[in-house]
């Protein structure tokens, strides 16, 4: 079953920013990617699945009801944590926490506990007077108290300390488990790679791929730097499938797809000192689509 | 209701301001009137080599000074200012702070619908406002209860404070109309209150020329004559006015919210 589906849906907003034709589906119990660069319209996608915004063209659906008609109901399912965390000022930490679960028909005081713990966030502080990361750890605690089944979340890690954030991934993972569905935006591509399963990639408003994250690294190059004792045959290197090919003095960079054994016979005629092979990573991948 | 009592406390403060201003307001015009009497007619004949444009610009007009009716019927316009004033603001920024706070993804991810977050914002924004006219009805009443001559004040006073609660209420939704339709409603309470400021100019305008009394339907600050409503009660034109104003501005404030894209 699918937990989010979105249809060709198109969202103009002045002249530059928006998205056009976004479609993609995040099934039930997945941690779903969703990256792309800065202002790629990431945010614009997600605040047009909470409506916040409404949708110039197209739709999407979530527990398979449309988001703009059903969207009081469906959000009893969702928690939302939004890329820059803002608040009442003058709530104090706790205060802001009840108010918020206070909007959901259930005792949510136990979870709340359990999650500040975990975060390790004072619940007796003035929300005005956070830190970034702490304003983020409210935020977490905020999207997750009323235990959704559809977790959205944009830019979460920003302002979290790598110990918080190996933490905020693991508690991620626990939800995922008990089958909660994740979107995670993001655009920093190592912690998606580490959690997620499928990504869709957008780039200046428009889906550039959906794939699974193991198929992406799979069908991509590998990068090889070899060191030779003289001065190498550049011509040798002259195949099909060898890309970007560097050479600096008796230093060979490139990368390569296709059958190994044809830089292995490359190789062997050969004097070489060291050599490195090495996956790409996703970085990298990206970086491909990326480029204007 | 959870979000009818949010907005009550994060009100309070504001709400307590105008409430000692509009106290001090009137405690201050009761210690002048306290000298105004004493002097009995003078007053009056001061007022009479007045200019009437001076007149019309202080909004004195026809009121007998030396009697504490007349009195305060050059007051209410005072009154009426700051209550105008304060439901303006209020209407425009109960809703518009929402996004220039940034909190608009908090509060419009909750699993409750655009139109009842609107109903409870207002039903917050009308108590604040008739808490107001309560504060200005008491405080009201202690000057009545010292300078008062006949027993007529009682409704007098009255029928000034529903006309101030209309008034009020007007305000009100046209505050939050504005903060509906701006795409940048952090300017909705500057706004709202340059609206109040060439209502009231306005509404100068007509007292001073007999030639723009048409203007008077334009200008809400001529709904409400305190002359008028003290010697002849309402004018049922501009009561059904007022009221279908403020139905309409707030239907259009409901509608348009509900479309609108919020920022974040």
């Amino acid at each position: 079953m699918n937990v989010i589906e979105i249809d060709r849906l198109t969202k103009q907003y002045g002249k530059a920013r928006g998205i056009t034709d976004v479609s993609f589906s995040v099934k039930e119990g997945e941690i779903f990617g969703f990256i792309g660069p800065n202002g790629a319209g990431k945010s614009t996608t997600i605040r047009t699945l909470l409506s916040l915004i409404y949708p110039t063209s197209g739709n999407a659906k979530i527990f398979g009801k449309d988001c703009v008609k059903f969207a009081p109901e469906i959000k009893k399912e969702i928690g939302y944590l939004p890329s820059e965390v803002f608040y009442y000022d003058n709530m104090k930490v706790g205060e802001l926490l009840a108010y918020s679960a206070s909007f959901y028909r259930k005792d949510c005081t136990r979870r709340i506990k359990e999650l500040a713990e975990m975060l390790d966030l004072d619940l007796g502080r003035k929300v005005g007077d956070l830190s970034l990361g702490n304003k983020k750890k409210v935020g977490i605690v905020q999207g997750m108290l009323h235990e959704p089944k559809l977790l959205i979340l944009d830019e979460p890690t920003s302002g979290l300390d790598p110990l918080m954030q190996q933490t905020f991934f693991e508690l991620l993972r626990e939800e995922n488990k008990k089958g909660v569905t994740i979107l995670f935006s993001s655009h920093i591509l190592t912690e998606v790679q580490k959690l997620c399963g499928r990504v869709a990639i957008i780039k200046e408003g428009k889906i550039v791929t959906v794939e699974s994250i193991s198929t992406l690294q799979e069908n991509n190059y590998k990068k090889f730097r070899v060191e030779t004792s003289s001065l190498p045959d550049i011509a040798a290197f002259q195949i099909s499938g060898i890309k970007d090919l560097e050479v600096n003095g008796r230093n060979v960079r490139f990368l390569f797809k296709g059958d190994l054994n044809k830089i292995i016979n490359i190789f062997s005629g050969l004097d070489i000192v060291n050599l490195w092979v090495e996956e790409p990573d996703l970085e990298e991948i990206f970086l491909h689509y990326y480029e204007k | 209701m959870n979000l009818f009592w949010r907005e009550m406390k994060a009100n309070r403060k504001s709400l307590t301001i105008w409430s000692i201003g509009m106290v001090i307001l009137i405690g201050s015009s009761m210690s002048k009137y306290a000298g105004f009497s004493a002097s009995d007619q003078s007053v009056n004949s001061l007022m009479a080599d007045m200019p009437d444009t001076m007149k019309a610009v202080m909004g004195i007009g026809d009121f007998d000074l030396a009697t504490a009716s007349g009195y305060y019927g050059l007051l209410f316009l005072y009154l009426i200012l700051m209550g105008t004033a304060h439901a303006g603001m209020l209407g425009a920024n109960i809703l518009a702070k929402e996004e220039r706070d940034r909190t608009a993804e908090f509060l419009f991810v909750k699993p409750v619908s655009r139109g009842r977050i609107m109903m409870l914002k207002l039903a917050a924004a009308v108590t604040n406002v008739s808490v107001f006219n309560l504060v200005t009805l008491s405080a009201s009443s202690v000057f009545f209860i010292y300078f008062g001559e006949d027993e007529h004040f009682a409704k007098d006073l009255l029928i000034l404070m529903v006309g101030m609660l209309l008034l009020q209420l007007l305000f009100l939704s046209i505050g939050m109309l504005i903060a509906a339709l701006l795409k940048r409603p952090g300017k909705s309470g500057a706004l709202s209150g340059a609206i109040l400021l060439i209502a009231f100019v306005l509404s100068v305008a007509v007292n001073l020329k007999e030639e723009l009394s048409v203007l008077k339907y334009v200008t809400p600050f001529q709904y409400f004559d305190a002359h008028q409503l003290m010697e002849t009660g309402f004018d049922p034109v501009f009561t059904g006015l007022s009221v279908s104003l403020t139905a309409l501005f707030l239907l259009l404030a409901f509608r348009s919210y509900n479309r609108k894209d919020l920022n974040g």
